[in-house]
């Protein structure tokens, strides 16, 4: 362990750890989300439709959210690092392989299948559980620094991919994304490290964690610490949390797809209008993201606050329908954007507190895909009410409607029960984690 | 049908969205002006610094680290020449 002389001042390697899973996330995202900005130039160089080019993307859409529970397994057992290393050796090639597309089956099988499992090694849900390792009072903070530079991620990294891709070619521009991938490597083999143990310290830097009493260094264990992600599904938090999760999904997805649309054509505000109140949205779910881990941390009770960011967002849902006015999607958007993606540190942490590390990246994985298939569950549920009624009022007050007992189930958890930020602290031998 | 491949092409990015990129675009025409290559080098300075200033920010506390050790074995070896 390091001297008293040693930790005056020092930043803690964990916020190292999770400064370079905040760049690898945000290049890896990056990459993915740039697909769309090709979309037009790769189809008028090859004559492709939409629906040939939408091959690509759908498998690819499909693959990550099926490989994430396997990848967390990869995750669970190796390490991580080396998975993430190797994932992202195999993203940034598949990548520049892009540039060389000559066929479409090129494109499906290099962007929908190689690049999108690789996408699956430096995903939310694996760093989540990076950063559960490196991280006990600050985790949820860590995890929302993570999950905020993600969506900063898209945002910066997809208009410099349009602008790259105007200043250039698609070819060069793909190369570029590629090279930006592979230079997060560096940054990533010399930070990412598996557990603080490694180094000869404790999560969170301490120096010793004291017990209650004062005592030397303890460890607490929760009730449902499990060895394996099939153990965590015979209880009921995992269910809670994966069935609030998977509204989660429904309830973004459906207005990412559907919000600009619905504003142009039920609203009446102009396409730029709403992109404008869209990416006003999208900027303050960093905010919210944040502020939501910064907070669960700070005052604790994780579950309230889960509750309450499902509880706004079923709120903003009411304004969303009932209002019909400008300011009213104004209103909308500030309390929407800021419960956009705070959900995800919440449940990130919640679900490292009370089932432990040891199967954590499997666990995290498996909850994910619930978001997913809720996510697309919704799109499609809202395209065909919008075919049938002509209106997303309809699909909109379903999806919203289950913000509420997402919220209850949130609020029912019994995380002082579970968690192990409220267990007794019991002895434990010096230097894990 | 074609809301389900809209949905896939969307899903690819919030960010993504038509709307919102030519939204962010124009904002960023006008400020950088809307001369592509511009941007792309400031974006990409800017994305390229933040790795270069996580390992320049390490490398400065390993030296700050290094010479506090050196100070505490200097003070030791100083209390044990002391009579």
């Amino acid at each position: 362990m390091q001297t008293p002389a040693t930790t005056k001042n020092p930043i803690y390697f964990g916020w190292y750890v999770c400064a370079a899973s905040i760049f690898i996330g945000f290049v890896a995202i990056g990459a993915r989300n740039s697909f769309g900005v090709f979309v037009v130039p790769m189809s008028d160089e090859f004559g492709w439709n939409r629906f040939t080019i939408s091959v690509a993307a759908a498998l690819g859409v499909l693959v990550s959210g099926l490989v994430q529970p396997f990848m967390g397994q990869v995750f669970d057992r190796t390490g991580g690092r080396k998975l993430i290393l190797i994932s992202l050796v195999i993203l940034g090639g598949s990548t520049i392989m892009l540039s060389l597309t000559f066929h479409v089956l090129f494109l499906v099988f290099m962007f929908g299948i190689v690049a999108s499992i690789a996408q699956g090694g430096p995903a939310l849900s694996n760093t989540a559980a990076l950063m559960s390792r490196w991280f006990k009072r600050k985790r949820a903070t860590a995890i929302s620094i993570n999950s905020a530079a993600l969506s900063l991620g898209g945002l910066v990294m997809v208009p410099f991919s349009m602008y790259l891709l105007q200043a250039t070619n698609w070819r060069i521009a793909w190369v570029g994304l590629g090279v930006i991938v592979l230079l997060s490597l560096p940054l990533a083999y010399f930070f990412i490290h598996e557990r603080p143990s490694q180094r000869g310290l404790y999560p969170d830097g301490e120096p010793e964690p004291l017990t209650e009493a004062g005592g030397g260094r303890n460890e607490a264990t929760g009730p449902l610490e499990v060895e394996t992600w099939k153990e965590s599904f015979k209880s009921a938090p995992i269910w809670q949390m994966a069935a609030s999760y998977c509204v989660c999904g429904a309830t973004t997805f459906i207005l990412s797809v559907h919000f600009i649309p619905f504003a142009i054509e039920e609203r009446g505000i102009s396409g730029s209008t709403a992109a404008t109140i869209f990416g006003y949205m999208m900027g303050l779910n960093i905010i919210g993201s944040l502020g939501a881990g910064i907070l669960a941390d700070k005052i604790g009770g994780i579950k309230n606050w889960l509750a309450l960011v499902y509880l706004m967002r079923g709120m903003a849902y009411i304004l969303l329908i009932t209002v019909d006015s400008v300011a009213g999607l104004w209103i909308f958007a500030s309390v929407a954007g800021f419960s956009w993606v705070a959900t995800l540190p919440l449940t990130s942490s919640l679900t490292a507190d009370v089932y432990g590390l040891k199967a954590l990246g499997t666990i995290s994985g498996i909850t994910f895909m619930f978001h997913q298939i809720g996510g697309f569950g919704s799109v499609l549920l809202a395209g065909l009410l919008f075919d049938i009624t002509g209106s997303y009022t309809l699909p909109f007050a379903i999806v919203g409607a289950l913000l509420f007992p997402a919220a209850l189930s949130a609020f029912t958890i019994k995380e002082r029960k579970y968690s192990t930020r409220y267990q007794p602290a019991v002895p434990a031998p010096a230097g894990g984690d | 049908m074609a809301f389900f491949f809209n949905f896939i092409l969307a899903h690819q990015g919030d960010s993504a969205d038509p709307e919102l990129l030519h939204w962010i675009k124009e904002r960023l025409d006008g400020i950088f002006g809307p001369e592509p290559w511009v941007i792309v080098a400031i974006m990409g300075f800017a994305v390229l610094a933040i790795p270069v200033s996580v390992g320049l920010l390490y490398l400065l506390q390993a030296n700050r680290r290094a010479s506090a050790e050196l100070r505490v074995d200097r003070d030791r070896l100083d209390r044990e020449k002391a009579p």
